[in-house]
């Protein structure tokens, strides 16, 4: 009886959740030891880092909008079966557009100027990854090549913009003029920095929910990602689903990239996006393909790596062991899950077996 | 019944193979009830039995591919246990699969080198003649440099059988090896069986067609619901065996209404499939009338498959036209073909007419998900798909738990009945079907054939292409054959009997050509 009761909570997926965490925290401390720091003192920075102040957890939720928004836009196009990795590029696209259109009218009240910024990372993240899709449905080019590749092009596109007619003249640094504070986005609490990009990000995640479960798109994206021939048969056009998906997550991409700009940085900045697209990738694996579990997979990931930022500085481990702390903790958590994901299609397949 | 000699009872070292008391479980459902097999040296056994009788699994498990719960395997005067796929191959025991394991990309020399695995340096040359050598010897007519995907599916099953050969197997698992084979193509495949026999080699003939099982097996062996319900020798009879199989007596012969048929509702005009190699397809012209079966006999790979997709919209021919009722349908999408009335079931169940990971619910849908009672304007209704699905799991009979469930946890039988359910439940004014029995048993066999007959009756043009030649007499009302990518005949049913179609079949098919 109490062996069962064992067994039952052993298979609960927060349990394994919480191991998981559990296990990363242990091979950190092991690793924070071994490079001559004390683990508790690293734990604590982590902790203090992630929600030691408002302007941490402030920190925290504009980074996760961030993550929740591109990482959605990659499970959609994922469960279709396309493998879009250029996030990194449509969201740097989508930042710059932003920054473009809000700069074409300086004047603009704040209505104007955040729906424009808006808009213009939209279109410029999706134009970018229609691009792509067009690319690899005609040229027939493999779509991880086509979006690798044009995120290169993307991060170069940025750099020349700013050093041309996008930058600011006599920065430093490779910067545009900072944007007209009508631009910014609006804040969600006084006196913090943390404004309406995630309420915008949960809503675009179950929006997508409802689309992969309750739409007939949604239905034809989910058997494309099964079978090419099933979709096929079923009367769904390959090639209308792939660049409508990719525009859409392209879109998604490049609104993450303009909440960045009119949210956070306030103008756009060479390399402000770095990461981004790929950390999104990670949260849509995280969150097992599904687009409302993206919402704390983008939390959880956005916290992770705002904790282990600090614990760096803090404490002065090196700046490589907390990349190596933020993929210790992704794999034992995709392990937990990815082990209770199995073990469920183990009992439940062979009971129908005749 | 007849116990046969050889079977039980005898000293140990005379059997190659002996199974004693296996046990398998997947959870309520006991797959393996305690079954015990011998196979002596130079013999071929028969196992019969249903679908989800336990078959599979106890090859399964003494291929090694999954544990047994319980019981011993001895090969060879050798215990097996808790072995791997690979350690049986080196013990000498080899495996065609109903679905075969080949690299379709790939030619038969390459194939083959690949399933020989780490015997050494084997160059591809040496490979090549070492297969035309054996090819030649137990007569398998292939060619080491064709490539696989290019082969009809006969001559793919005797790649397997070449792996097999040169691996120097001493027991052969042949699981269902005719169920897509023509009769010829049965024929030289029994032949070849008789061969390795006489050469001392035994064979573990898995089957469900008693006719087959009685020809070429010295021993068979009926399993029904994980236990062995009897051992007989080659004399039995095909009803005896048919009751053993079943549990109860087989279902009567189909029932035709016989009426005249209406005004024509698929009609083919000159059309020339775009085939796959570069063989000729001819014009083929033909009509369905309403309440009209017509039956298309032919060995498969000769055009069926090619013709159903230009028909359903999934490919375009290289000339003529398609007419669905007085509509020029052809160059119509394949779902504006559906809202128009025509319904396809492809031969393909594992990855074109149902979608395993999909629920039994979504699968019923895959076609319709535009239109009520799924949904409208791009918006599902899930409450009226969980509906659908339970009306669809009663009046066809789908076994499943819930709705909800993956459809590819279903057998064979029961995912063949969710596409019927969907095709079938649209109501259509043309049904075009490919081998919707293909690795189904006897009874969902007779059920399958009895909706087919049922929708007939009510109205509908109906295309049944089979290489089963039992089916295809039963069904049609006219009988037609395909080979090498042409109609080669239609004739009246009085007129058609499975010698003279056997003989148009075998006449100019791809699969008697290497």
């Amino acid at each position: 009886m109490t062996a069962r009761l064992v067994v039952a909570v052993m298979e609960l997926p927060a349990f394994r959740a919480v191991l998981a965490l559990l296990l990363a925290m242990l091979c950190t401390g092991i690793l924070v030891a071994l490079a001559g720091a004390s683990p508790v003192a690293a734990l604590q920075a982590v902790m203090a880092g992630a929600f030691g102040s408002i302007d941490r957890i402030a920190y925290g939720l504009n980074r996760a909008a961030i993550y929740i928004l591109g990482g959605t836009g990659v499970v959609l196009c994922f469960r279709a079966g396309i493998i879009n990795i250029g996030g990194e590029g449509q969201i740097a696209l989508g930042g710059l557009c932003a920054g473009w259109a809000v700069l074409r009218h300086p004047g603009a009240g704040p209505m104007l100027s955040v729906t424009s910024g808006l808009l213009g990372g939209m279109l410029g993240g999706l134009a970018w990854a229609v691009l792509a899709a067009i690319i690899h449905v005609v040229r027939r080019v493999n779509e991880v090549v086509v979006t690798l590749l044009m995120n290169f092009i993307a991060g170069l596109l940025v750099e020349v913009a700013l050093h041309g007619p996008l930058g600011e003249v006599g920065a430093g640094f490779l910067q545009s003029p900072p944007l007209p504070s009508a631009s910014r986005l609006p804040l969600l609490v006084e006196g913090t920095d943390l404004h309406a990009g995630i309420l915008a990000a949960i809503a675009v995640a179950l929006l997508a929910q409802l689309l992969l479960r309750r739409s007939g798109p949604g239905f034809a994206l989910r058997v494309l990602g099964e079978s090419h021939r099933a979709a096929a048969y079923a009367g769904f056009s390959r090639i209308r689903l792939t660049i409508g998906l990719m525009a859409l997550a392209g879109a998604l991409a490049g609104l993450a990239g303009a909440v960045e700009v009119l949210g956070v940085q306030q103008r756009v900045v060479d390399g402000f996006s770095r990461g981004f697209g790929f950390n999104a990738i990670a949260v849509a694996l995280l969150a097992a393909l599904e687009p409302w579990a993206t919402i704390p997979a983008g939390l959880f990931f956005a916290f992770l790596e705002t904790g282990t930022r600090t614990m760096q500085r803090r404490i002065g481990i090196p700046a490589s062991l907390v990349v190596v702390t933020q993929a210790l903790t992704m794999l034992f958590v995709l392990a937990a899950m990815a082990g209770a994901g199995r073990k469920g299609a183990r009992s439940a397949r062979p009971a129908i077996a005749g | 019944m007849p116990a046969a000699s050889g079977l039980a009872g005898h000293a140990r070292s005379h059997n190659l193979l002996e199974l004693r008391g296996i046990e398998k479980r997947y959870g309520t459902v006991l797959a393996n009830a305690g079954i015990d097999l011998d196979v002596p040296p130079g013999s071929v056994v028969g196992l019969l039995g249903e679908n989800g009788s336990g078959k599979s699994t106890l090859m399964k498990i003494l291929f090694g591919v999954v544990p047994a719960d319980r019981g011993g395997i001895v090969f060879r005067q050798q215990e097996l246990s808790g072995h791997t796929p690979a350690e049986a191959i080196a013990a000498g025991i080899g495996m065609v699969h109903q679905h075969f394991m080949l690299f379709d990309g790939m030619s038969v020399a390459e194939n083959v080198l690949l399933g020989l695995g780490g015997r050494g340096r084997l160059r591809l040359a040496d490979a090549a003649m070492a297969i035309r050598r054996t090819s030649e010897t137990y007569g398998l007519d292939l060619d080491p440099a064709a490539i696989v995907g290019d082969l009809p599916l006969g001559s793919r099953q005797r790649v397997e059988i070449v792996k097999a050969l040169m691996r120097d197997v001493q027991l052969l698992i042949l699981d269902e090896p005719t169920s897509n084979l023509a009769p010829p193509e049965v024929a030289r495949l029994l032949a070849i069986c008789s061969r390795l026999r006489d050469e001392g080699r035994s064979i573990i003939f898995i089957s469900h067609k008693l006719g087959e099982v009685l020809e070429i097996c010295g021993h068979i062996v009926v399993l029904r619901d994980g236990r062995v319900v009897a051992r007989c020798d080659g004399s039995a009879s095909r009803a005896e065996l048919a009751r053993l199989m079943v549990g109860r007596d087989p279902p009567p012969p189909l029932a035709r209404a016989a009426h005249a048929a209406g005004k024509p509702l698929l009609a083919l005009r000159g059309i020339e499939l775009s085939m796959s190699d570069t063989a000729s397809s001819g014009s083929i012209c033909f009509e369905v009338r309403e309440g009209e079966i017509l039956a298309i006999a032919g060995v498969d790979g000769n055009g069926q498959h090619e013709l159903g997709r230009s028909i359903a919209g999934l490919q375009r021919p290289r000339a003529g036209s398609i007419r669905l009722g007085n509509e020029d349908v052809t160059r119509w999408s394949v779902g504006a073909r559906v809202a128009a009335g025509l319904a396809y079931v492809p031969a393909d169940r594992a990855t074109t007419s149902l979608v395993p990971r999909l629920s039994v619910a979504e699968n019923l849908m895959l076609r319709d998900c535009t239109r009520p009672p799924f949904g409208q304007h791009g918006v599902l209704w899930p409450s009226a798909l969980r509906r659908v699905a339970r009306a669809a799991m009663a009046a066809y009979a789908i076994r499943a738990r819930s709705g909800s469930m993956p459809a590819g946890q279903l057998s064979g039988g029961n995912q063949q009945k969710i596409v019927l359910a969907r095709e079938i439940g649209r109501q259509p004014r043309v049904l075009v079907v490919l081998q919707p029995t293909w690795g189904l048993d006897p009874e969902t066999t007779g059920f399958v054939m009895a909706q087919i007959l049922r929708l007939r009756d009510a109205g509908a043009a109906i295309l049944y292409i089979s290489s089963e030649l039992d089916e295809v007499l039963a069904l049609g009302d006219r009988i037609g054959v395909m080979a090498g990518g042409r109609l080669v005949d239609i004739m009246e049913r009085a007129h058609a009997n499975s010698d003279r179609l056997g003989l148009m079949m075998g006449s100019s098919a791809h699969g008697s050509a290497a």
